[in-house]
């Protein structure tokens, strides 16, 4: 081999180690440092999960009462909705009704959240519900019914993602798993709701959840958790959930039989 | 006679602390302040959505056999805990820990099953009350 050659052959390695890094530090950011998406902002790309109460597999409650705003005048009866004994009304979740935003997604389940340029997209385990967010700030429609979902639209501020929700139908305000009879929490179809999300490193995203109802709440008020990176869920996925398949004991009147 | 049965058959556990832990149906389906006990035999397993369903057969003193269904989580959420359908075999004679449905009815939430071994698996849903 002539030395041209030689000189060649050590450049191809050389490049080709670099390209092997580079792609590598792609995929694995060093500490510190985040994952960024090709168009240059954060990917929050991946499998999550929420905080749960120390040393348990439960939720962790995020919407305690004294991060709460005061209320309105008025407020606070539309706030907690009386119970009548009725499940289908004080239950509705019991009979396969939804949990709505964002009470399915503060539930004890992965979250996968796949981005593009265009949408983020983020799927929660429970009940399959899914979030196909466009991320161009476009307006929020003036001509639709309200919804369980509501109608997220985001939009970049620097490398925070900023998710504004309109257009909710009156409907739980409830921690995923809140229980206590006496109170059953809701919000009008005033709701506006604000998630600042960020991916403060490789395994966390802080999110920021701003509740507005300006029919219960005097102003604006917001509670913060944080999202950790499950990457070793990404080899099975998210597994199916079908509430009507069989709720056998719905409502509280069990059945024989599927 | 029904009441009679039920206190032959069932281990009444009291004194159980009360735990903040519910889920979309687990406070409207069940009563926390029943825990029910019964070592039984599988006769049957539903692994499906949204919550798997297991039956027992359980004899009581006399001989009377009683079949009595136990709801445990989700079968993902049950999969991703490395608990498989395989896990619970018809004839099997299992121990299983939980809250009785607010019915009335012989059926329960199943928090814990403890197999003739002594090994023991949690089968309720994350949010579900669990047996102590």
């Amino acid at each position: 081999m002539s030395k041209t050659q030689m000189n060649a052959l050590m450049l191809a390695a050389m490049i080709g180690v670099a390209l092997v890094v580079m792609v590598d530090a792609q995929t694995k950011p060093a500490a510190g440092q985040i994952p960024r998406a090709p168009d240059g902002k954060p990917d929050f790309s991946g499998f999550w999960d929420n905080p749960k109460e120390p040393g348990s597999r439960t939720p962790a409650t995020v919407f305690n009462r004294d991060k709460m705003a005061p209320f309105v005048p008025g407020g606070e009866a539309l706030f907690y909705e009386p119970r009548t004994g009725d499940p289908r009304h004080d239950e509705p979740r019991a009979f396969c009704m939804p949990s709505g935003f964002p009470s399915a997604f503060l539930g004890p389940y992965p979250i996968q959240i796949i981005q593009t340029p265009q949408y983020l997209v983020m799927q929660t385990e429970f009940m399959n519900v899914t979030r196909i967010i466009p991320l161009d700030g476009r307006p929020h429609k003036t001509d639709i019914e309200p919804t369980f979902y509501g109608e997220p639209v985001g939009h970049w501020e620097g490398d925070t993602l900023v998710i504004e929700g309109r257009n909710y139908k009156r409907w739980s305000l409830d921690d995923w798993y809140y229980q206590n009879p006496k109170e059953y929490r809701m919000h009008t179809e005033a709701l506006r709701t604000t998630e600042r999300l960020r991916r403060t490193d490789i395994d966390t995203i802080s999110y920021e959840f701003t509740v507005d109802d300006p029919k219960i709440f005097t102003r604006p008020w917001s509670v913060q958790w944080e999202m950790k990176r499950h990457p070793e869920w990404e080899k099975v996925g998210l597994y199916e959930m079908v509430c009507n398949e069989n709720n056998r004991c719905e409502g509280g009147k069990c059945r024989d039989g599927k | 006679m029904r009441t009679r049965l039920l206190a032959m058959t069932l281990g009444l556990l009291v004194g159980a602390a009360p735990t903040l832990v519910a889920h979309h149906s687990f406070a409207a389906e069940y009563d926390s302040s029943q825990p029910v006990k019964v070592t039984g035999v599988v006769t049957r397993v539903d692994w499906t959505n949204p919550h798997i369903w297991f039956f027992l057969d359980v004899k009581d003193e006399q001989g009377k056999v009683t079949n009595w269904g136990f709801s445990g989580g989700p079968p993902g959420v049950l999969q991703r805990r490395g608990i498989s359908k395989s896990v619970l075999k018809l004839g099997d004679t299992v121990v299983v820990e939980g809250f009785r449905a607010r019915d009335g009815s012989n059926n329960a939430s199943g928090g814990r099953v403890t197999f003739a071994d002594g090994r023991s698996v949690f089968t309720a849903s994350n949010e579900d009350r669990a047996p102590r």
